[in-house]
């Protein structure tokens, strides 16, 4: 977030961004010497992302020689809060299309509510409340047709 | 992006209302399409082929509701082809626009997959490939522009709405070489893709291309406004009107056609009833006059070919142009 | 009959009532679609076209229903950017550097109110141009052929270092990254598969919504996440939007240069609004150097992009409806929209379809106005959705964003590959490099490979083809300049600092 006051001599981050973007351009640079040219092409699909990689490789050595300001990095208690809500995120999706839109939102909704601080008294009623009606604004006010619940047509 | 369909549950009722009062007089209702996937972005041929059928089919209630039309652009035609292959094997709601130009990347082995991968309804009618250049190009003729092809062959840049080696840059390249252009010289003219007919033309108009190779179809308007040159169409016989006038390479002593028709496949394994009800579908819809008046408006010659007869078809075309690519270097 | 009684007929089409309850319909549908963030006005455009076929509308009302849910889009794009850090969509990217800074301190009706007149003066501007230059314009615009769409894009990436308030080396690095990003999946010219690994979800590229929707959204909510909940930070307060309006005349000058380079921008078919915003922000931002606050809250940074994209939108049309050529998605949809309705847009459409064309020019002035006195009252509802509960209000975001991207391709793997985006986002967020040059670079990235391509087919591998022209040699001479003007401005900053 902006207004988190940056740290102005954590120069690792970036050396270790630097460092991944390096090996990241390399090894594009590398791979696209696999693309074949084809049939009366004067430019093949490889040459773009050579062109592309390689300031991006030079910038990351940049980067790694001269780094430059980083943010304060999360807490141990924040971090496991983030990690829950991209594990909640990920299941989601996972389950959306095996147990239908209606039940895998309700419970989506009703623990992310719950991760963002509700009481079980606020996440319940609401997450319920959240979770119908975006079904009812995606499924008949604009039309998005969602995955059902198997057995249950509706 | 996929467009979604819109089905009031009032006009869901009324049509299946209307489905059983036709069901006793007619034979085994066809099942009802309701997606058709254009493996282009809006505006080109594929497109126009889905949501013309798309529209009549609903129309002519030859459906249940809409037609929901999706693009799918990618690799002319290869992501719709693996997505299909892949995912959407035996939906007999599906149909997926293609064309010679789909064809002609079986043929070289571009898709993922040959014609046993799918199994092909039918074809509607064809388009028919022009030659253009600006209308104050100093090429006047057919022979002046492949005269000037044969002298040099990288005098003249060429463009169109296939990559190299697709079927808008073979019929150039078969135009050139009944010119007299030697088959090693072939590798020296110069080709341009664009996303369409459309931009192919109005880059030449800016003036950074010389001539186009594409359908009638797709830019009849700019032939109608007279802001380019029909230097040749490549059908056997003159067009009917309001495109009588324009010149076959035929009747200016070069043996060169090239159409692209338009049709449809579906899944490969969609069960034989199913198959058959769809290409009856079709071709009710093909028997329609308003199907010959949306095709006459759009530079299609009306056209059927369905079922097995199709297959048939589909699988000599695929010959014919992997034929055409070994002969001019397309394919070694 | 010249244009003047065109118009004067155009607008006896528009005001009849039915075509203006479609043109309300479809502001107010078009705003409230806009704001969400994930859907964007290709959805909104595209929701309406069946709803268009259902009621039967003639061409004429079903294009006045489309062309009022495609501006309401654009101008719903910026009240998520503003209220929320979260573009509504990706032309709106560029409201966020400076609009949410402004509502974080307490302006945000201002930058709302601000946002509606830049908004509606960009899109007027955009509409009489169309009025007026429509058939000029052509004629310029098909002067740029692929070596000067390439130098376009040069020139978009060598201002990109001085939009965001990090480090020059940072941005050009995310911008390299979007670019790379974007040449993933199957290469359009040979079909060859590039950097899929076999994955077939992947074939179709990186969907740049899907990258939006993570590098924005899901970040923000893992920032968010950061913070210790019991002391949830007082409500941001909005304000009203009286102030913004009067602000609107101080920023004038920036508005109009905004407009003129969104137009610009809008009527070269595939360059489009989120290029015509971006370089109207990066230009203003340039204009004022150190003078300004950009990045903190400038007014200006409001201003300026605003009007570039409802201008870009206006100016889309044009190649649209007389070239028959698509300057972007959503008027891609809307070519395919007349298409379907036997209107084939091209050279003899404006003679042809007088009265459609007419028609649409007066709904597109009407709904400008409709917009912008919606918008007053629009800003205090959404003053009452941002007093909600911040535990209500995150997740309610994350999961509009989660059914608008699922629902692009039913594709649980976009949504796998959002969160991976998120995470991107907010390791780029806390390491200072921008994301905006990421998304960039992903969403011109392939006109920008194709055009250089296109170019060097012309002339057998040639690169000389690229400075050949008078137009390209321009660009370029302009973007050294601005590059050259870019790094000297950070220098002098440097040395200031100490």
């Amino acid at each position: 977030m902006s207004e988190a006051s940056p740290i102005h001599h954590a120069a690792l981050g970036d050396r270790i961004a630097g460092a991944v973007l390096a090996l990241l351009a390399l090894g594009a640079w590398w791979h696209s010497h696999t693309f074949v040219t084809g049939f009366m092409q004067p430019v093949g699909p490889g040459v773009f992302p050579r062109l592309v990689s390689v300031p991006l490789g030079v910038l990351s050595l940049y980067l790694i020689a001269r780094p430059g300001i980083n943010q304060r990095w999360p807490e141990k208690a924040a971090l496991v809060r983030q990690l829950g809500m991209l594990l909640l995120l990920g299941c989601y999706a996972v389950v959306l299309e095996p147990l239908g839109f209606v039940p895998a939102t309700l419970v989506a909704t009703v623990l992310l509510m719950r991760l963002f601080g509700a009481r079980w008294r606020q996440a319940l009623p609401y997450g319920a409340l959240l979770g119908l009606s975006l079904y009812l604004l995606f499924e008949f006010a604009l039309g998005i047709p969602l995955p059902d619940t198997p057995g249950w047509s509706g | 992006m996929p467009i979604s369909t819109f089905v009031t549950p009032r006009r869901l009722m009324a049509s299946s209302l209307l489905g059983l009062g036709l069901a006793a007089g007619l034979p085994a209702q066809a099942l009802p399409i309701d997606e058709c996937i254009a493996p282009a972005d809006p505006g080109g041929g594929w497109d126009f082929t889905c949501r013309s059928v798309g529209k009549l089919l609903h129309e002519l209630d030859l459906v249940d509701g809409n037609v929901q039309v999706t693009n799918m652009p990618g690799g002319v035609g290869a992501v719709a082809f693996s997505n299909v292959a892949g995912k959407r094997a035996d939906d007999s709601n599906l149909i997926v626009a293609t064309s010679t130009v789909g064809m002609t990347q079986i043929a070289q082995g571009r898709y993922p997959g040959d014609a046993d991968t799918m199994r092909w309804l039918g074809m509607l009618g064809t388009d028919v490939g022009v030659i253009l250049v600006d209308d104050d190009s100093p090429y006047q003729t057919l022979d002046q522009l492949l005269e000037a092809i044969v002298a040099a062959p990288t005098s003249v840049v060429m463009s169109g709405s296939s990559g190299a080696g697709g079927w808008d840059h073979i019929r150039a390249l078969m135009l050139a070489k009944a010119a007299g252009l030697p088959g090693d010289r072939i590798g020296a003219l110069r080709w341009v893709q664009f996303d369409g007919g459309g931009p192919a033309v109005t880059q030449m108009m800016g003036g950074h291309v010389d001539a186009v190779s594409t359908d009638l179809g797709e830019i009849a308007g700019f032939i109608e406004s007279g802001d380019v040159r029909v230097l040749a169409v490549l059908s056997d016989e003159p067009l009917p009107e309001p495109f009588a006038e324009l010149p076959t390479a035929v009747s200016q002593g070069y043996d060169v056609t090239g159409y692209n028709w338009r049709g449809f496949y579906t899944g490969g394994e969609v069960s034989d009833e199913d198959y058959a009800s769809m290409v009856d579908t079709l071709h009710t819809l093909y028997e329609s006059d308003e199907w010959k008046e949306v095709a006459a408006q759009n530079g299609l010659v009306p056209l059927w070919r369905g079922g097995d007869a199709f297959s048939d078809f589909v699988r000599e075309s695929i010959d014919n142009v992997e034929a055409i690519s070994r002969e001019i270097g397309v394919i070694q | 009959m010249d244009i003047l009684d065109f118009l004067v007929h155009g607008f006896a089409v528009a005001l009849q009532p039915e075509h203006l309850l479609l043109a309300l319909i479809g502001c107010t549908v078009g705003t409230l679609v806009g704001a969400l963030p994930g859907l964007g006005p290709v959805n909104g455009v595209a929701l309406m076209i069946p709803l268009a076929f259902n009621f039967g509308l003639a061409p004429t009302a079903a294009l006045i229903l489309l062309v009022s849910v495609y501006y309401g889009c654009m101008y719903g794009g910026r009240i998520s950017s503003i209220v929320l850090n979260i573009p509504g969509d990706e032309p709106a990217m560029m409201t966020t550097l400076d609009g949410y800074p402004m509502a974080r301190a307490g302006r945000g009706g201002e930058a709302l109110g601000l946002s509606a007149v830049a908004s509606f003066a960009g899109a007027t501007i955009a509409t009489i141009g169309l009025t007026l230059f429509a058939p000029l314009l052509v004629k310029v615009a098909i002067r740029f052929g692929p070596a000067e769409y390439f130098a376009l894009f040069m020139l978009a990436f060598a201002t990109i270092g001085g939009v965001t308030s990090g480090s020059f080396t940072k941005s050009f690095i995310a911008a390299c990254l979007g670019l790379l990003l974007g040449t993933v999946g199957i290469d359009p010219v040979s079909s060859v598969a590039r950097y899929t690994f076999g994955w077939y979800e992947l074939y179709d590229g990186i969907d740049y919504l899907v990258a939006l929707i993570g590098l924005f959204a899901i970040s923000e909510c893992l920032l968010f996440l950061e913070r210790d909940q019991r002391q949830d930070a007082a409500p941001v307060r909005l304000g009203s939007a009286a102030p913004g309006m009067r602000r609107s005349l101080d920023c004038a000058s920036s508005i109009g240069r905004g407009s003129l380079i969104g137009f610009i921008a809008g009527v070269l078919p595939g360059a489009g609004a989120s290029l015509g915003s971006f370089l109207s922000y990066s230009l203003e931002k340039r204009r004022w150097g150190a003078e300004g606050d950009f990045g903190r809250g400038d007014p200006r940074g409001v201003a300026a992009p605003e009007a570039g994209n409802n201008a870009a939108a206006g100016g889309a049309l044009i190649p649209m409806l007389s070239l028959g050529i698509p300057g972007s998605g959503t008027t891609a949809i809307l070519l395919a929209l007349l298409l379907s309705m036997n209107i084939t847009p091209g050279p003899l459409l404006f003679e042809q379809q007088p009265d459609m064309v007419w028609g649409l020019v007066a709904a597109l002035f009407i709904g400008n106005v409709m917009l912008l006195v919606l918008n007053i009252p629009l800003v205090g509802l959404f003053a009452k959705v941002l007093q909600a509960p911040s535990w209500f209000l995150m997740p309610m975001v994350v999961l509009v964003a989660f059914v608008g991207i699922y629902s692009l391709n039913n594709s649980p793997f976009d949504l796998y590959m959002m969160l991976a985006f998120g995470v991107l986002g907010y390791v780029l967020r806390k390491l200072e490099i921008p994301t905006v040059p990421v998304v960039l670079g992903l969403l011109l990235g392939g006109q920008m490979e194709f055009n250089l391509r296109r170019a060097l087919s012309i002339t057998g591998g040639d690169w000389s083809i690229l400075w050949s022209s008078g137009i390209s040699i321009g660009i370029y001479a302009f973007a050294a300049t601005l590059l050259c003007a870019g790094l000297i401005y950070a220098l002098l900053v440097k040395r200031r600092l100490g």
